[in-house]
């Protein structure tokens, strides 16, 4: 079974979230109506659920889906939590934690099926419902609530008429009934098939505010944009025109099933809503500035949904990116790494005291001393942002692990026998930027397995082995991890790009003609650009590669493609191993001061300007052997180059990858730990080859060079 | 829903910064300045567009600034003690510093004192400004800093 990979991921994360629920519960006992405690507790079971949904623990799944309602009632203000509640809770935590361990011992999930607890939890939200209404009868809306009730009956699917109206609810009506405006209560009814339901309430919502206003609904805006309802929900509503009208502007919107509703007289409602001398003033202003703010986020997060539906025949990713949880997002750290941490800290502080005993001591004229405490200082941190980058740094095996498991199911649907081959997992990266690649390797996995490899017959009919390999091979280069998707599939066919760009008018046929195969292939790059012929589930409409550079971009890094026609493609993703904190070697050119990252130097040298050569009219150097480029920074920085110039030069020599090249400077001020600064977007940098800006001690700011983009 | 709450006013009054950019006089909504600041040593960017004279460092951030007067095709003048760097902060933005002449004073004006931008049909230059201000027997142009600073621009 491959999901024993994820056992222990998701063992951690059970124990994680069983540790989270039962901490919370804890104070939820205390305070009953901590609503932040009671989402937590929710995000926390439901994860739970999702979790072993997925890891196909049934007994489990179940019992947490059960316990989930109970929150989920608890979260709606349907239900108290009583301390008998509570106590069910508790074993229900105490089985799951039972469940755990078989699972650790066993992987396997057991026989006990808990039967005994759901059906107490079962219990629990039965009576908790029910006892709700009972539970605020000691509240002012009493009458009401009991009227509400004993209504529901008579009443049916008249639901709206359960709406428990709040003051300025109130205060809205009878304003409307003051100006003679028709109030309408209403109740929709989506059809059970309807998969985007909170898109269509939102479409009801707009038609409706098209024609008038809505006061209130059933269940909230926010509710209902979260997609917690069932099938129906009930309205409010006040408007010039006729209920006909209303109706049918409900019904235009599709899927649908019914709207039924009438007209209601205000005094009916009011009448409900307790004996209230409402307070004038605040009237109808609050209420209809509720209304468009709660129902603008619903836009924004329902609106692209709805389409992307119906293109799609519909599951709701969008959806479910708008309602992602806000997890806390954590880094598990080995307990070493803090202990050095500590003690780097307590060294700062030490460090700090000896500076403050230096200054109060008036010992001024002993340099020596006070560079020896700047320097033990330095070095404290050094060690301290070293550390503490250790500690951000995780194995991007957290996001490889499920690849073996996708390739797999891929080759079943596409009917190609393939095979993935992983190194360097171990490779760390910023917790940041391990979160964010994950989703652009999926992709060009996808691409790999994809259009990369030929079908299993072409294979067998090229005489290549019939199972395609893909490989994911990361590692770390200098002060960049590079992650390689290599598959030994077709190759890119760069008469084939070059056709299809040509037929989509990206390019044209004789800009076509001077292009060097390079360039074509960034083409693939490119918005909504797909060379494959068919679109198929996993790849083909052209976003993709697009998407891919532009994240990897977004982390700082940049994205390659080298392919053999024949003999397949590899993709490399270079990304920065430490952010925002670099050492760097300062420079100066042409009076201007400038940063290179120490990451991407090779040496220094001190060169004659004899030395220097030409080859295809571009100058080099040749250097033990090797021939270098040189670059010089006065000309690439727009610069005036110096009239009177020694014939000794200062060569920064830089490499990326295997390639080298030789910045000339006209002076080297040291190696400095900079802090890096972004210069925004505003300036457009047309070489790109200023990454950054950083601060120096002085105030001023000094650029950072790229040197990558120098070679 | 802001229009309204506003309308007992009868007029909307809109504070502006006047700066002074040669002889003439432009405004600038007081709700985007972040900050005035004297002149100081600006860090040159090379191969960026013309008119961005490079960046600064204020308080720790590393802000692009800009020449107002070649970003208007005028020529440039040089700095005197007078010159100011505006900080303008255009609502979720990162800040940029446009460099102007000499700062002069805040106005109030209200809507009824404000024209629209006259612009001929002939002149296809993109125009920066939104309204003209009348405050007494001056005018001031009232500066469009959206399209001022425009990211969309190239070198």
């Amino acid at each position: 079974m491959d999901v024993n990979q994820y056992l222990e991921i998701f063992l951690d994360e059970t124990n994680e979230h069983l540790q989270s629920l039962s901490d919370q519960l804890m104070i939820l006992e205390n305070e009953p109506e901590n609503a932040d405690t009671i989402n937590e507790i929710f995000r926390a079971a439901h994860s739970l659920k999702g979790m072993a949904g997925t890891m196909g623990y049934k007994r489990m799944q179940a019992l947490t889906h059960d316990m989930e309602n109970v929150f989920s009632e608890i979260r709606n203000g349907k239900m108290k939590v009583t301390s008998n509640l509570v106590d069910v809770l508790f074993q229900t935590l105490d089985a799951l934690e039972e469940y755990k361990n078989t699972i650790q011992e066993t992987q396997d999930e057991g026989t006990n099926d808990n039967a005994a607890l759901i059906q107490a939890l079962q219990k629990c939200l039965d009576e908790g419902t029910g006892a709700a209404p009972a539970a605020a009868a000691s509240t002012p809306e009493a009458p009401k609530a009991a009227e509400d009730k004993a209504g529901d009956g008579e009443n049916g699917e008249k639901k709206w008429k359960n709406i428990t109206l709040q003051e300025h609810e109130v205060n809205a009506i009878k304003e409307a009934e003051e100006k003679g405006i028709n109030i309408y209560g209403c109740t929709v009814f989506i059809q059970e098939s309807c998969i985007l339901k909170a898109a269509r309430a939102f479409l009801v919502f707009k038609a409706v505010e098209e024609l008038g206003e809505i006061i209130i609904s059933e269940p909230s805006t926010q509710d209902i944009e979260d997609e917690k309802f069932d099938f129906d929900f009930s309205l409010y509503i006040v408007s010039e025109e006729a209920y006909d009208k209303v109706e049918a502007a409900i019904m235009s919107v599709s899927e649908i099933d019914r709207v039924i509703g009438e007209k209601v007289e205000p005094a009916e409602i009011l009448s409900k809503a307790a004996s209230d001398e409402a307070k004038p003033a605040e009237a109808e202003q609050p209420a209809k500035a509720e209304t468009p703010a709660e129902t603008a986020p619903a836009a924004a997060g329902t609106a692209p949904a709805a389409p992307a539906a119906q293109q799609s025949g519909g599951n709701a990713p969008a959806k479910k990116g708008a309602n992602k949880p806000v997890v806390n997002r954590t880094v598990r750290v080995d307990i070493e790494k803090l202990d050095v941490l500590m003690n780097l800290v307590s060294e700062l502080i030490i460090a700090k005291n000896s500076l403050v005993s230096y200054s109060s001591g008036g010992q001024a004229g002993n340099n020596s001393n006070f560079n020896e405490q700047i320097e033990y200082l330095e070095s404290v941190t050094t060690n301290l942002h070293e550390s503490v980058m250790k500690v951000r740094m995780v194995p991007i095996e957290s996001i490889t692990t499920k690849f073996p498991r996708m390739i797999r199911d891929l080759s079943k649907k596409l009917n190609k026998k393939m095979e993935l081959y992983m190194s360097g997992e171990d490779t760390e990266l910023d917790r940041t930027v391990v979160d964010e690649i994950g989703d652009p390797l999926m992709h060009m996995l996808r691409n790999s397995a994809d259009h990369g490899l030929e079908s299993t017959e072409e294979r067998i009919a090229r005489g290549k082995n019939p199972t395609g390999s893909i490989y994911l091979d990361a590692y770390q280069d200098g002060n960049n991890v590079v992650i390689e998707v290599k598959d030994d599939g077709n190759g890119i066919d760069v008469e084939a790009v070059k056709k299809k760009a040509i037929d989509r008018g990206t390019i044209t046929a004789e800009q076509g003609e001077n292009m060097s195969s390079k360039e074509i292939i960034d083409l693939l790059f490119l918005p909504s650009f797909s060379t494959a012929k068919v679109v198929s589930d996993v790849s083909g409409r052209g976003v993709g590669l697009d998407v891919v550079k532009s994240k990897i971009e977004s982390l700082g890094g940049d994205v390659s493609v080298k392919t053999k026609l024949g003999e397949g493609s590899t993709f490399s993703i270079r990304l920065p191993l430490t952010l925002a904190i670099i050492q760097a070697l300062m420079v100066i050119v042409g009076g201007e001061t400038y940063a290179i990252s120490l990451g991407s130097i090779d040496t220094i040298e001190d060169i004659s300007e004899e030395d220097v050569k030409f080859v295809e009219a571009k100058e080099v150097i040749n250097l033990r052997g090797n021939v270098i480029p040189i670059v010089r920074l006065h000309e690439v920085l727009g610069l005036e180059v110096p009239e009177e110039q020694s014939d000794r030069m200062i060569v920064v020599i830089v490499k990326k990858g295997d390639q080298f090249a030789g910045l000339v400077v006209d002076e080297l001020i040291g190696q400095q730990e900079i802090v890096i600064k972004s210069l925004g977007k505003y300036i457009n940098c047309t070489s790109r080859m200023i990454s950054g800006a950083t601060i120096l001690g002085d105030g001023e700011v000094a650029l950072i060079i790229d040197a990558n983009c120098l070679i | 829903m802001e229009e309204t709450s506003l309308m007992n006013n009868e007029y909307n009054t809109t504070q502006y910064i006047v700066i002074n950019i040669g002889d003439e006089q432009y405004g600038i909504d007081i709700k985007y300045v972040d900050n005035i600041v004297r002149m100081q040593k600006i860090t040159r960017v090379p191969n960026c567009q013309e008119y961005f004279k490079g960046v600064i460092n204020l308080r720790g951030e590393v802000v692009p600034v800009m020449s107002f007067r070649m970003k208007v095709n005028l020529p440039e003048v040089e700095n005197t003690n007078k010159t100011r760097i505006i900080i303008i902060k255009l609502e979720q933005n990162a800040p940029v510093g446009i460099i102007v002449d000499a700062v002069r004073e805040v106005v109030t004006l209200s809507d009824n004192s404000i024209d629209a931008a006259t612009r001929s049909s002939t002149n296809n230059d993109p125009t920066y400004i939104n309204g003209i201000g009348k405050t007494g027997d001056t005018l001031i142009s009232l500066l469009d800093l959206n399209v001022v600073i425009s990211e969309k621009e190239t070198v």
